[in-house]
């Protein structure tokens, strides 16, 4: 059954199980709606399988029951290379650009696939990022691990999505890094585009994100608004581990 | 001493253009194929069928092109050759690869062996052992140096034209992978599988373009073989050792490492066949490969992944 068109969810994922290998389920009946515009972070314990999560919608691992919808369109079964042109990017976590060809390169060959004028998706997205102008002759394999990020999320973005996904985007980053990038993916949000990422820094993520799920055991248990979800104690005791949760909340209030 | 290294490098030539193509199997389809010998071989012969074939049809197309040794005919059937192997390496994988996929290297590897001893005795029965040649004729060496310098050195034409086309025919493939959205594409499955998906390439297209472009390669080399030395039905597993230590000694996936391991191991050869004598020909081209894996374990142009 579809969501009712009046109110198209960018993504509805609904009883989604998901593994590697059949039998083996990391994702075990995950519900969520991401609206339109949104920033949208899921966050929970190692293990959990939020990465799993994500890499299903994005077809990159086999989904064996449940349904995903983007945009009102059902995306179950759409293989991997098709996702771009339904208008879904994902970023994945590591090695993701490609580090034998230039960072033109890699933006050039985003272009050709979705056969688009270079210039028309190039251009806008060195104004972005304009660093990566700067070094656009570079292998995308010299970069820093900032620089490499945002040479992935505008690799991701040069393809247009309507829904763009990242899998841990602050990973192996410092502090003052990952504020760059989560300020790109705000600038992102506000050209209209709707994020959805996974996330193992909880403090910075419910700052970004506009709503947030937490995932454990391949499900979602809370899903709220980030707001309340900095002051909620469950996340600190149940999920998070009581440690890391109370210096979320106090680092928070 | 520039005998020696003209003879290596026509040796090289052959094997490098064959090394181009199991480097990108290797590097994209991602296993060993041991077949890929074969389809050198299958490709010469192919091209003797046509340039038969076309003789036949018009003789003049047999008369030798001055200075060469081979006439249009054998240039047209060699364009029909690489386009017939190349399907041919395409129906192996449809038929063979694409369904054990999913079961890893090894399964595509030791499944490759009995591709490579099918075709070859498939062309044994078909054409039978003894060796067979484009041209019945002579071609007179051209003496580029009197014996009495450096012991001299004298070329054939045919051997000219075969470093200048595979020159050519490197060249055409290096701005392929470097510029067209293919070849990028090519070399962003190579690098990264998963991300290329994502990127929205689609890996079967890829994987059917590498083998398209693996055989037409390796029907090119089969021809030069074929007009440098000779063809017979194990000309293909003969190449294969050689073509793996271009493979390696260059760097897999590289496709100058190829060219380079290839000329390599083609001195190499060259070089014990006049010093040591031809039966140790393979043992040498290993040496070296022993000895520059020794310095560099990932081969010259190789990178660490």
């Amino acid at each position: 059954m579809s969501p009712a068109p009046s109110s198209i969810p960018a993504l509805a994922i609904e009883a989604l199980e998901a593994g590697y290998e059949p039998g083996l389920l990391i994702v075990r009946g995950a519900s969520l709606q991401i609206q339109p515009g949104e920033i949208f972070a899921i966050l929970g314990p190692n293990g959990a399988g939020k990465s799993s999560l994500v890499k299903a919608v994005a077809g990159l691992v086999p989904v064996s029951k449940g349904r995903i919808w983007l945009n009102g369109k059902d995306i179950t079964r759409t293989p991997a290379h098709q996702m771009v042109f339904q208008g879904l990017a994902f970023v994945p976590q590591t090695d993701n650009v490609f580090v034998n060809l230039s960072v033109a390169e890699n933006l050039e060959l985003a272009t050709a696939i979705v056969k688009a004028n270079r210039r028309e998706r190039v251009e806008p997205v060195y104004a972005m990022f304009p660093d990566l102008q700067r070094q656009r002759a570079l292998l995308a394999g010299q970069l820093s691990g900032g620089q490499r990020q945002m040479l992935a999320l505008a690799r991701a973005l040069i393809a247009r999505p309507r829904l763009l996904i990242l899998d841990e985007p602050s990973a192996g980053l410092s502090p003052k890094l990952v504020a760059q990038v989560f300020s790109k993916l705000r600038e992102v949000r506000d050209s209209g585009v709707t994020v959805l990422l996974v996330e193992q820094n909880v403090k910075a993520a419910l700052a970004l994100a506009d709503r947030a799920a937490v995932l454990v055991e391949g499900r979602e248990r809370i899903v709220a608004d980030c707001a309340e979800l900095l002051g909620d104690e469950r996340i600190a005791e149940l999920y998070l581990g009581r440690h890391t949760g109370r210096q979320v909340v106090k680092a928070n209030t | 001493m520039f005998q020696i290294i003209a003879d290596g490098l026509i040796i090289g030539s052959v094997i490098s253009l064959g090394a181009i193509g199991l480097s990108l199997t290797l590097s994209i389809v991602r296993f060993s194929n041991f077949s890929h010998g074969e389809l050198l071989g299958w490709g010469a012969y192919l091209a003797l069928m046509a340039s038969t074939a076309l003789t036949t049809i018009n003789a003049r197309l047999g008369t030798p092109i001055a200075p060469f040794s081979f006439g249009w005919g054998l240039l047209a059937a060699a364009v029909v050759a690489a386009a017939l192997t190349a399907v041919l390496a395409l129906a192996l994988d449809t038929i063979l690869f694409k369904r054990l996929r999913q079961r890893g290297a090894i399964t595509l590897v030791i499944a490759s062996f009995g591709a490579a001893l099918a075709l070859r005795n498939l062309l044994l029965f078909w054409q039978g052992g003894v060796p067979q040649y484009f041209s019945q004729n002579l071609q007179i060496a051209i003496p580029l140096l009197p014996r009495s310098q450096w012991g001299g050195l004298r070329v054939t034409p045919d051997q000219v034209f075969v470093l200048v086309l595979t020159l050519a025919t490197v060249t055409g493939l290096h701005l392929f992978l470097r510029y067209s959205t293919l070849g990028r594409s090519m070399r962003a499955t190579a690098i990264n599988p998963g991300l290329a998906r994502v990127t929205g390439i689609d890996p079967e297209r890829i994987l059917r373009a590498t083998w398209l472009i693996g055989g037409v390669l390796a029907a090119v080399a089969g021809v030069f073989a074929g007009i440098t030395v000779q063809l017979r039905p194990t000309m293909g597993v003969d190449l294969l050792l050689p073509l793996f230590a271009a493979v390696i000694l260059g760097g897999i996936g590289s496709i100058w490492g190829a060219v380079l391991g290839g000329l390599i191991v083609g001195l190499a050869e060259s070089v014990s066949v006049n010093v040591v004598g031809a039966e140790y020909r393979s043992a040498a081209a290993f040496a070296v490969l022993v000895m520059i894996l020794m310095v560099r374990p990932t081969g010259l142009f190789g990178e660490k992944h």
